[in-house]
Order: C-alpha cells, then sequence, then structure tokens
C-alpha cells in the first residue's frame, strides 16, 4: 500500500513539472496604465486587441496630463504597471530613478490648432492670420493646464515660437491676455468636447487628437510647431516656468520636439504581463501600426538613448528597440 | 435582576457603528494635517477664494431653490392631480443622475451648437467656466432636496388652517403669506440648508461645467492629484469645519421655541 502512494505521488509531481512550463507561458491578470490622455484612442484601441489575443489580461487605463499622471505615482504612491507620457522628460524628471529604470521613446506628435465650422472665424482661419484671430475679443479658445499637462506647456511655446517666427514682438502676451483662466483646463482632451459643444471656438491639440476626433485644423511651419527633432534647436528658444512638487516651487520647461516616452514601473503589481503588454505595444506590426493609422508618426523603432539603457530593458523588449544618441 | 429588552442592546450596538463609520474618516481626515499646514493653508488667498466662491455659489443656488421652487413644492403638497407621481419621481432624477453626466448635459446645451446655447451666448452669457455656470449646475442638483423637504413640511400643515383662511375671505396669496408661510418657514429653513449642503460638496458635475473659477471640492482634487494628500488635506479640512459651522448655525436658529 504505502509504495502505491509513493507512486501515485511521484507520477502527480512529475505531471505538475511537465504542466509547469505551459502555466508559465499563460499571461493573466490587471496590468494598469498610466497614460498620456492624447494617447486615449490609440491605447483603447490596442487594449481591445490585446485581451482579445490574451482572454486572461485585464488591462486598465488611466488617463490625463502626463505630469499629473506621473505624480500619482511617485507622489500619491498609487499602483501602476506600465507609464506612457507625451513628453518624455516627464518620466526622466519625476519617476527615474525611484519608480522606473529606463525609458523608451516611442511616438513623435505635433501642435496644430483645433476648430470646428461653429467657430467663430471658421471660414477665414489660415496658417497666416491664426494668431490675429485668437487676439480678436470675443473669440474663446484654450489649451490645457500646463503644471498638469505636457500639451498645455507646448502650447504656450508654439505661443512663444510664434512671436519669434512671424516677428510680432509682445505676441506671446497679446494672446494671453484674450484667453482667460476659465480657458484652461486640466487635460487636453478636455478641450475637444468644448470645442463640439460650441463652448469654445479654438483648442490647443496633437495632431493625432484631432485627426481621431474628426476636428478641423490649422497646421502650422514645422519651425513652431514642436513636431520636427531638426528643429530642436529653434525650439529651445521657448522656456515656460511650471509649477514643481508643492505650492511655491517651480520648473522651467524648455522647448523640444514632441516625444512620447514610456516605461515600466519598478512596483509593479503584474510586471510579466505588463512585458508582454509593451512588447506588443513596441512591435511594427502591433501598437505601433495603430498608432501610425491613427495619425501619431510612431518612431520605427522605438530608441532609447545609450547601449547601458537598453541593457536595462526586459528581455523581451530589446530586440525592439535601438540606441540613438 | 433587571430584565433588559435586546431590543435596546441592538439598537445601541448598530447606532455607534453607524456613528463610528461616519465619524471616523472625518476624524482622521481632520487630525491628520498638522497645525502648521492649516495654518499655512489658511493664509493662502487661492483657498479662502476657492471656499468662498463655494459658499456663495450653493448658497445663492438654495436662495434660487427657495424662490422658485416653493411654489412647485406647494402644489405637490397640496393638490392632488393626474401624473403627480410622475412629477415627483422626475424632481428625483437629479440625484440618480451620475454626476459628471449632470455636467455634461448641461454644457452640452450650453454651447453655441444648441439652440438655447446659441441664444444665450448671443445675449453675452457664458455657462461655460462662469459663476452662472456653476449656480445653474448647484441648483439643478440642490433642487430635488429643497423640494421633497418643503413638500413634506407643507404635507405636515393641516389645510383646515388655510381652508379657514380663504372662508374668511382672505385670498390665496394673502392666505399663502401670512398662514401657511409661518407655519412652513422651519422646513424651508431646513430644505434650503439640504439644498445648500448638496450644492456645497458637488465635484463631478462641477469640474466638467467650470474647472475654473475654482470650487472647493475642485481645489481638493486638484491640490490632491497635482501634489498629493499633504496639500490637499488641509483644503479639505477647511471647507469641512466651514460647512459645520453654517450648518450647525442654522440648525440651532430653526428650532422650535419651547412652549412655556
Amino acid at each position: 500500500m504505502k509504495m502505491k502512494t509513493l507512486v501515485l505521488f511521484l507520477l502527480a509531481g512529475f505531471c505538475l513539472c511537465l504542466t509547469a512550463p505551459a502555466l508559465a507561458e499563460e499571461i493573466k491578470g490587471k496590468v494598469v496604465i498610466f497614460h498620456a490622455g492624447s494617447l486615449t484612442v490609440p491605447f483603447a484601441e490596442m487594449e481591445k486587441r490585446f485581451e482579445a489575443a490574451h482572454p486572461g489580461v485585464d488591462i486598465l487605463r488611466e488617463a490625463g496630463g502626463s505630469t499629473k499622471m506621473a505624480r500619482m505615482i511617485s507622489e500619491l504612491g498609487k499602483p501602476a504597471d506600465i507609464m506612457a507620457s507625451a513628453d518624455y522628460k516627464v518620466i526622466d524628471n519625476t519617476l527615474i530613478p525611484a519608480h522606473a529604470d529606463w525609458n523608451v521613446r516611442f511616438a513623435s506628435n505635433q501642435l496644430v490648432l483645433c476648430y470646428t465650422d461653429k467657430s467663430k472665424a471658421a471660414s477665414e482661419i489660415n496658417p497666416d492670420n491664426w494668431y490675429e484671430i485668437l487676439a480678436r475679443p470675443g473669440v474663446i479658445w484654450g489649451h490645457s493646464d500646463p503644471n498638469l499637462d505636457p500639451c498645455g506647456y507646448r502650447s504656450l511655446m508654439v505661443l512663444q515660437l510664434a512671436e519669434k517666427y512671424y516677428r510680432q514682438p509682445g505676441l506671446y502676451d497679446k494672446l494671453l491676455a484674450n484667453r482667460p483662466l476659465k480657458n484652461v483646463r486640466p487635460k487636453s482632451v478636455e478641450l475637444v468636447s468644448l470645442l463640439k459643444t460650441g463652448n469654445m471656438d479654438y483648442a490647443w491639440e496633437y495632431l493625432s487628437v484631432a485627426v481621431q476626433h474628426d476636428l478641423k485644423y490649422v497646421k502650422l511651419p514645422s519651425e513652431i510647431n514642436l513636431g520636427d527633432y531638426k528643429f530642436d534647436d529653434y525650439y529651445k528658444q521657448a522656456k515656460v516656468q511650471v509649477t514643481g512638487k508643492s505650492p511655491g516651487k517651480f520648473i522651467t520647461r524648455t522647448g523640444m520636439s514632441c516625444t512620447y516616452g514610456l516605461t515600466l514601473i519598478k512596483s509593479a503589481p503584474n510586471p510579466r504581463a505588463a512585458e508582454a503588454f509593451l512588447a506588443y505595444l513596441l512591435s511594427p506590426d502591433g501598437g505601433l501600426a495603430i498608432l501610425k493609422e491613427m495619425g501619431q508618426p510612431p518612431f520605427e523603432p522605438a530608441w532609447v538613448t545609450d547601449e547601458a539603457m537598453k541593457k536595462r530593458l526586459p528581455v523581451p523588449l530589446r530586440g525592439l528597440v535601438e540606441v540613438r544618441n | 435582576m433587571k430584565h433588559v429588552d435586546p431590543f435596546v442592546g441592538l439598537t445601541l450596538a448598530t447606532s455607534l457603528l453607524i456613528l463610528a463609520f461616519i465619524l471616523l474618516p472625518l476624524v482622521e481626515m481632520v487630525v491628520q494635517p498638522s497645525v502648521g499646514d492649516l495654518y499655512r493653508t489658511l493664509l493662502d488667498p487661492d483657498v479662502r477664494r476657492a471656499i468662498l466662491l463655494s459658499l456663495y455659489t450653493s448658497g445663492l443656488a438654495a436662495i434660487i431653490s427657495l424662490l422658485l421652487g416653493t411654489p412647485l413644492a406647494y402644489l405637490l403638497a397640496r393638490r392632488n392631480f393626474k401624473g403627480r407621481k410622475l412629477i415627483e419621481s422626475a424632481i428625483d432624477l437629479p440625484i440618480m443622475i451620475p454626476h459628471p453626466v449632470v455636467g455634461i448635459a448641461i454644457l452640452s446645451m450650453a454651447g453655441r451648437g444648441h439652440w438655447l446655447g446659441g441664444l444665450l451666448h448671443d445675449l453675452g452669457v457664458t455657462i461655460m467656466g462662469s459663476i452662472t455656470g456653476i449656480v445653474v449646475v448647484l441648483t439643478f442638483v440642490g433642487l430635488p432636496f429643497y423640494l421633497n423637504t418643503v413638500k413634506n413640511g407643507i404635507e405636515a400643515i393641516p389645510p383646515r388652517m388655510e381652508n379657514i383662511s380663504r372662508s374668511l375671505g382672505a385670498g390665496m396669496t394673502a392666505t399663502f403669506l401670512r398662514v401657511t408661510l409661518p407655519l412652513a418657514w422651519r422646513s424651508m429653513l431646513v430644505g434650503a440648508i439640504m439644498c445648500m449642503a448638496r450644492a456645497i460638496s458637488e465635484f463631478g458635475a462641477v469640474v466638467i461645467v467650470a474647472y475654473h473659477p475654482m470650487t472647493a471640492p475642485v481645489m481638493v482634487y486638484e491640490r490632491f492629484t497635482a501634489y498629493g494628500l499633504k496639500y490637499s488635506q488641509p483644503v479639505a479640512v477647511w471647507l469641512i469645519l466651514t460647512c459645520l459651522i453654517l450648518f450647525l448655525a442654522l440648525r440651532v436658529f430653526s428650532l422650535p421655541r419651547r412652549s412655556t
């Protein structure tokens, strides 16, 4: 009798060992992603497709101004697996090194001036007169909160660069004088609903958001739209002061081409499933293709700044990322 | 041995549980910030402005509810008409609708894309990002509380009193002002307090219609997401204390005088 039970136990243990690798393949659980508001539409599509391919996974996204979302991780200790920011610098400043080890740049974007056919002067606005129209009394235009959202301080940078590009000294102050605080919203995508309901005439948005939400937009010269890294030296002229970690403290943001960054949070509750999602996101026929078809040019491939950072990446991601200095 | 009815014990136990459930989080929030944090927050002009704005807009919402809502409350209390139950259910709708939905609904009507919004814009009235907009939202969410309280209050007054007044020759208005009102003013005050209390705490609808100018609940949320608990808790504490003093005072004022 004792021999029989021993053999049974060994057999059970053997079977378990056989199935263990199969269990290890299965990716499941919740994956919490904090991301920029402007990534909402493409990430929703990625969520749908990834969950269809991996039914055991539940992707939970929370969107907001990237600065705000990063602070939720660093200051409030909110649990998250992945952070995707509209400005990679937010990850560098707020999350590295305490909450993250690496920062993959995966997409670009540019700023455009959005409007609808209900907007005032909608029929006459063009790339040459937009700054005159925004200065007109009665025109309601806005942007997102520079303290909480990169799109906010980027909008202000565009205005500063416009002052230099169009050679109109004082233009920046003149435009801001026609933009009361009530036209500033914490998240840039909120401005979309204000435009569509006719509560706002013009709003500063990313080109991808304008495309995704079927808004009309004015495209600006590359020198001022923060969309082309070749003009980084020109963009550097723009400087915006935003609030820091506590009331009374400030940080200066310097103009640079829009570069989106992402990272895996060190204390991620579900790193395996998160890495699988990131591998999907960064693959050229997965997430990057979705970004492209939704009007947001991705970096193909995504990149990091040095070899040391590439070595710190999780194994599934190393093949999808290149080093660019 | 004295026999205590288990009913007493059970009632006491559950009552203490409920009171603890309500008071514990609030006490926790009030004692967590340091005295220094509380003092610094009080000195911040933005915080004081936000709390005053909350008091002002919710007070206005209560007054509007009182002036424009009392006739409906009177009608529902006194007259039994076809569709009365439907109207009573409709009045409770603002309580059930999720707050962001309220904000979205009001904002959609306030824009140039809507006929009413277009008209308001032409008249120079803005709802988005204005005190007008905030008061509209707060009145919407506070009305049911006023209407239900006053309706119940008027129902408790015997109609006999009003009938006597009418039979003696007084008109409807005079009867209302000289008979109904003196008997109903306490429930109207309590109704206004309920309305104001509901309005002052409103967040979800206000944050959609007007992020600026900032009411106190919006500021608490903004500070929480931008800076963390340490900077948002003191604002919440001052708001709670202000409301507590205000509502306590109003309730004391509305206590019936003890008959000799």
